[in-house]
């Protein structure tokens, strides 16, 4: 799964603590997604799109895992 | 209630124990310090639902729930080897092959006696703790733990 947060973040210019803080998240978490390293679930992935005002598919982008293999 | 006034009441909660514990060796009274431990708990987490600038999310939700279940899964069989083996010394089971002679089984050395089953426990509850604690730091290192951003 990919993520366009960073960019979405430069956009509205908001720092990754900003961003926790009006998710309602820590920003190890944010930080986590950003890098790949954790999936988030349906709410929260809903909830970052919401606050950014785009569709979810717009800021998550999933990969199928055998496509990236192929 | 802020973060730092839980820590400092959970070590005075924890000192506390201690103290009991060791009183309660002196009075010979276990029954003591077992129903302080399960009262010493209820009160932490009580305490805890207090604290207002404490914030766990969904990653240090399912941080925990990976580093429970796995401590479980890997507690579990070692319980279980243990708990056969004290089985087993409640049975008395015999060598085999046991022949035709009838001959009353042989009576297995006293390994589990109260004393050494209170030194296993304790090297359960060690290896339950370091299981913990371990399996958390893998995983919080897993879903991003300690990296730091360039932002």
């Amino acid at each position: 799964m990919r993520n366009k947060i960073k960019v979405f973040r430069a956009i509205h210019d908001l720092t990754q603590e900003n961003l926790a803080l009006l998710i309602g998240v820590n920003r190890q978490t944010i930080l986590a997604i950003e890098k790949g390293k954790y999936v988030p679930s349906l709410d929260l992935a809903f909830r970052i799109a919401r606050y950014f005002g785009v569709p979810i598919e717009e800021v998550f982008i999933y990969e199928d895992e055998e496509q990236n293999k192929s | 209630m802020k973060k730092n006034t839980f820590y400092l009441i959970v070590g005075c909660i924890a000192i506390t124990l201690v103290g009991l514990f060791w009183y309660s060796d002196v009075i010979r009274q276990p029954l003591l310090i077992e129903i302080a431990f399960i009262v010493a708990v209820a009160a932490i987490y009580l305490i805890r639902r207090q604290v207002t600038d404490l914030k766990e999310d969904e990653r240090d939700v399912k941080i925990t729930e990976q580093a429970v279940l796995r401590t479980m899964q890997v507690f579990w069989v070692v319980f279980c080897a243990f708990s056969i083996g004290a089985v087993m010394q409640l049975l008395r089971a015999p060598s085999f092959p046991r022949g035709f002679h009838m001959e009353p089984p042989p009576i297995l050395p006293e390994l589990l006696s109260p004393r050494m089953i209170g030194f296993v426990q304790l090297g359960l509850l060690c290896l339950m703790i370091f299981l913990y604690v371990g399996f958390r730091i893998y995983y919080a290192g897993k879903y991003g733990g300690w990296e730091t951003d360039e932002e």
